[in-house]
């Protein structure tokens, strides 16, 4: 049955309740509407029906169309519904699975999410990290994914960043979504899908990346050049690009370049250091064999031409040094072993390296410091190892004090770390100098003021990344306060289920406290250190402190006072004695003035709590 | 019952607080953690910004209702620290049995003495409707219709179309009086037309899909009003005050009560509740915020809906609703007077995860096939008072794509095009998300959705929420 007629009238109803039912009569369309509609009311009583009901509205009283048109609209709308098909012709394609996850995320999870990685505003940050924190395996699931891809042309770089950098761990689900709609000249958001698919694929991304290399434009081409890197066959291609591509296009192919490694790398890599050292900055990232024998040789042959103290550096070839150092990057091998050990036997020589006005570039700091963030983030193996022995095998080289402690750390029992380190910050060696001894205990704090007690993990962490293997020592604690060693104790203290421990370096700060807080910050960095502790004995501290610290205004001393865990009585008495300490001249305010009806006022309040 | 991340959740006023919650339990800010030998109490203090940490505790005598005290000033409720205080619980962190504190010990007491007074006190005697109020109310009911006919009749013969400038003002205005008259379904319907129109004015490329949306509203007022005007005279001639199973007292306006609702019998017993969908829709006429939960009921395997109502203006003082995943066992379940998928509330409800046994009879609720769902879909959009769509559960034969359109084919071959609906908006866009499923539809399952008819090629289709199979539930939404 053609149902063109019923759509038609439908739609003249609906056109006549919007023009209005005072021009019914003049509606020559809904009158054509009504002759097609003839038919087919001879031929179905529901049509009929229609029919009537149009006939009845035609022929009302204008006061009364209006109901009349919305029944006759509801009885064709029921017809309409009724007719309405289903179904569609032709092959069904099954749906093929993408991967990725289903997981149950609650609308209170993850409309927040979503809303944070599709739309703009601040605080968006916090929720994908907080997010990603507590519950990374939402970002696999199947309604998260696109949103995060689409999240990657974030106006806001940082976002766009941090969802690459979780794309990158989302697996291969996240593959299909980047690659749809993918623009080789397009923007940033494609190089950083370009980035983001060579880290899934690896070198399987080459033919993709070899697909769109000829219509990738900018920031693309860019990333495309880049990600040729991932696969080692691409050697040769990257080679003949290296000759053609021009600014950060040919820093993006010796990059890829950095990555690979045989006979053809190597002599580009040679002929490209000869002609350009300041390249080496490619390689820095890069852990390839190819990338070690060249930094490390390198290296070695710049630092040699200066070791016999005959030449000096000028500027450009000790910064030139210098970038060699940052490019030894984070390598670890045994390669890299041996030039430790190069350098370490030549240390001294280098150490004496001065420049051509007899400055000294500190070269052999760079080098230490180099092996311990290398030692760091390798974790246990030879270099550690190395690392562990260093200072036992050169006593006299406080640096390797600082690299050794800190590798033991890492790596042995807390016990035995103190036994053997402990000497160091109270030396009483009388074999040592003074000045050794003071540089030793010196080297000491540095190396475990790196440490500091997370609250989140509980647990002691070393440079913010790294945890200790074992916690610390309590015997320590004793130590660095004998060795006045404030500044450490504030980043290690946390509760501890050691009472006496605990009132020990309470009855330690509250002594700091007294007599060697100079001002508002530090008298309060030790209240807090003292609450840490579980300290209790809190009368006559404000008193006592403030005669030794500079003038404070009264408000300020106020602040103190509340921030102090006391009743509002104890408080009041405090007060009332640091007034009448000034009144003696023992505490000087500051500006010299200490308003007596404030004094009365803050005491009273507190006497009212 | 065991403590889970979704049960926190549920407890939180809104997702921010249950996340500043877990961030108070991450950074370490509990100590003195301790329980009691049953462990039905869990306390501890928290850090806060003052230098005296606040006291908070859990009280889960009655797991589906947890008592929670703290001693911070916030208004939240509960606060982020108990809400912290749990998620040290789902950590795992050690409690330490201790004695329990006096002043909770004392709460307890206070506690327990108010419910066994509220146990032996003698129910509460029905309330008497004030026959003379109900008379009045009645009367300015009818009156209301009256004025609301009249407004119809007076838009339609200017034409919808009309409605700009000063009309829409005044037309407005006499909205408002309708609440006066207690008809605020009708009100709102009102508005509704006000608003789809001035859509129209600002962007009239959506004049279509707006009128349309408007012309729905007159045909429902219509309809209402005719029907109603019969019902309320009836009631007046009678001098029945009480409430009737009709779904004209939710259409004029009016709002039910739980007791009400028992009163007329529209309760299950015992009913098993899975939650097959959740998402979140914004009225602009009525400015409040529908948080919806449709629920299939394990033992009759019908499809009904909660929701729950929060004005914009008073966000902050409703509490939220969320998706559920576990199964929900409700000894009373009251429901709303209507067909199809009907609106259901309950005061108690406990929960707990789905058996075996449970998860795979749930594709076998679904309608015995594709014929069957259109058939009660038509007879649901047919009728005026009901809304134009039906959320059903269709077996599934094959799931996939014809072209650019997604189909589900029944095991009888009968087939469906998958769509978005479009009266729900943009943000409830779900259909494109099956080329993104995870795994192949396993033999067996069935989908949900809303079956609705699309004008644009006249046909019926199925907006997809979420698949349902013999494992689990895959939600396109939340």
């Amino acid at each position: 049955m053609n149902l063109q007629p019923l759509y038609t009238l439908k739609e003249r109803l609906e056109q006549a309740a919007i023009a209005g039912t005072g021009l019914l009569g003049e509606d020559f369309r809904l009158q054509r509407a009504a002759e097609a509609l003839k038919p087919l009311a001879a031929a179905s009583p529901v049509f009929a029906k229609l029919d009537g009901g149009l006939q009845a509205l035609r022929s009302a009283p204008a006061a009364e169309r209006g109901g009349l048109l919305l029944d006759l609209l509801a009885l064709t709308d029921a017809v309409v519904y009724t007719q309405g098909k289903t179904g569609i012709d032709g092959d069904l394609e099954p749906l093929s699975p993408v991967g990725g996850t289903c997981q149950p995320i609650s609308y209170g999870q993850m409309q927040p999410l979503i809303t944070a990685l599709t739309t703009t505003g601040g605080g968006r940050m916090e929720i994908i990290k907080s997010t990603y924190e507590s519950h990374p395996e939402y970002f696999s699931d199947f309604r998260v994914l696109p949103a995060l891809v689409s999240g990657l042309r974030d106006s806001y770089g940082e976002i766009a960043d941090l969802n690459a950098v979780i794309l990158r761990h989302a697996g291969p689900a996240a593959l299909l979504l980047l690659k749809r709609d993918f623009d080789p000249a397009g923007k940033r958001e494609m190089a950083r899908r370009v980035e983001v698919i060579a880290a899934l694929e690896g070198p399987a991304v080459t033919p993709w990346l070899l697909e769109i290399l000829p219509q990738a434009k900018k920031e693309v081409r860019t990333a495309v050049l880049a990600a040729l890197g991932t696969d080692p066959a691409n050697a040769p291609l990257l080679l003949d690009l290296v000759k053609t591509e021009r600014g950060a296009n040919r820093d993006a192919v010796l990059t890829a370049l950095a990555r690979q490694e045989g006979e053809a790398a190597q002599a580009f890599w040679t002929q490209e250091l000869a002609q350009k050292p300041e390249s080496i900055q490619f390689l820095q990232a890069s852990n390839t064999d190819l990338s070690i024998a060249l930094v490390t040789s390198g290296l070695k042959a710049r630092l040699e031409r200066f070791l016999g103290g005959e030449t000096h550096p000028k500027r450009e070839e000790w910064e030139e040094i210098t970038t060699w150092c940052q490019a030894l990057g984070q390598k670890d091998s045994p390669a890299m072993l041996d030039f430790w050990r190069w350098a370490d036997e030549h240390m001294e020589a280098i150490d004496q390296i001065r420049g051509v006005k007899n400055h000294t570039p500190f070269l052999g700091v760079q080098l230490t410091d180099q092996l311990r963030g290398i030692m760091r983030k390798t974790g246990p193996g030879p270099l550690r190892d190395y690392c562990l022995n260093l200072w036992d095998s050169h006593p006299s080289m406080t640096r390797y004090l600082h690299i050794s402690f800190q590798a033991a750390l890492l790596s042995r029992p807390a016990a035995e770390v103190f036994e053997k380190y402990s000497p160091c910050l109270l030396a009483e060696d009388a074999r040592l100098d003074a000045e050794h001894r003071k540089s030793l205990q010196a080297v000491l704090l540095r190396a475990l003021g790196e440490v500091a007690w997370n609250l989140q993990m509980e647990r002691y962490i070393l440079d913010g990344s790294f945890s200790l293997a074992e916690p610390l020592d309590a015997r320590w604690f004793p130590l660095l306060i004998r060795a006045n060693g404030d500044r450490v104790l504030f980043r290690l203290i946390h509760p501890m289920e050691d009472p006496a421990l605990m009132e020990q370096v309470g009855k330690y700060f509250h002594y700091r406290a007294t007599h060697s807080a100079r001002d508002y910050w530090g008298l309060r960095g030790y209240i807090d250190i003292l609450c840490i502790c579980g300290w209790t004995d809190w009368a006559g501290l404000l008193p006592a402190a403030l005669q030794h610290m500079e003038p404070l205004h009264l408000h300020t001393t106020i602040d103190l006072l509340n921030h102090l865990p006391i009743s509002a009585g104890e408080k009041a008495v405090q007060l009332q004695a640091i007034t009448e300490l000034v009144w003696k001249g023992s505490i000087k305010p500051k500006s010299g003035r200490w308003p007596d009806l404030q004094v009365r006022q803050a005491i009273d309040a507190w006497a009212k709590e | 019952m065991t403590l889970t991340e979704q049960t926190i959740l549920l407890q939180a006023p809104n997702p921010a607080a249950a996340e500043n919650g877990r961030k108070l339990s991450k950074k370490g800010s509990f100590s003195a953690l301790h329980k009691t030998a049953d462990e039905t109490l869990y306390w501890g203090e928290c850090a806060g910004s003052g230098k005296n940490p606040y006291h908070v505790s859990i009280d889960w005598s009655d797991p589906t209702a947890p008592v929670c005290r703290c001693s911070c000033p916030s208004r939240q409720f509960p606060c982020k620290h108990a809400l912290g205080l749990m998620f040290e619980q789902l950590s795992g962190k050690p409690f330490p049995v201790a004695e329990i504190p006096p002043d909770i010990a004392e709460k307890r007491a206070k506690q327990a003495a108010r419910a066994a007074k509220k146990d032996t006190a003698a129910p509460p005697k029905p309330k008497k409707p004030n026959a003379a109020a109900q008379k009045k109310k009645l009367a300015r009911q009818l009156e209301g219709l009256d004025m609301a006919g009249r407004m119809v009749e007076d838009l339609l013969c200017a034409g919808v179309g009309s409605l700009a400038g000063s009309s829409a003002q005044a037309f407005d205005k006499l909205a408002k009086d309708l609440g006066s008259s207690y008809l605020t379904g009708l009100q709102t319907a009102f508005t509704r037309i006000a608003l789809a129109v001035r859509t129209v004015q600002k962007d009239p490329k959506q004049a279509d899909a707006a009128y349309a949306e408007a012309l729905n509203s007159l045909i429902f007022l219509r309809s209402v009003i005719k029907k109603s005007r019969s019902f309320l005279q009836e009631k007046l001639n009678a001098e029945s005050y009480s409430a009737e199973d009709t779904v004209l007292f939710e259409a004029l306006g009016g709002v039910w009560k739980l007791e009400d609702l028992q009163a007329i019998g529209a309760f299950r017993e015992n009913a098993r509740l899975v939650q097959l969908s959740f998402d979140v829709a914004f009225d602009e006429a009525k400015r409040e915020y529908i948080e919806r939960g449709w629920w299939l009921d394990l033992d009759s395997g019908r499809i009904d809906q909660t929701l729950n109502l929060r004005p914009a203006k008073a966000l902050k003082y409703v509490k939220g609703d969320d998706s559920r995943f576990d199964l929900l066992e409700v000894p009373l379940l009251c429901t709303y007077p209507g067909e199809g998928n009907c609106r259901i509330r309950w005061e108690h409800a406990s929960t707990r995860p789905l058996t075996e046994a449970e998860r795979t009879s749930l594709p076998a609720l679904a309608q015995p096939d594709l014929a069957a769902a259109v058939k009660l879909t038509k007879n649901q959009i047919k009728n005026t008072l009901l809304p134009k769509f039906l959320a059903v559960l269709v077996p599934i034969g094959r799931l996939g794509a014809v072209g650019e359109a997604f189909v589900l084919e029944d095991p009888k071959g009968a087939r469906i095009v998958l769509r978005d609906r479009p009266a729900d908006g943009p943000d409830h866009a779900s259909t494109g998300r099956l080329a993104l499923l995870p795994e192949e539809v396993p033999p067996g399952s069935a989908l949900f959705g809303l079956m609705f008819y699309d004008e644009a090629d006249h046909s019926l289709c199925l907006h997809p929420y979420s698949l349902v199979t013999g494992t689990h539930i895959v939600r396109l939404h939340y």
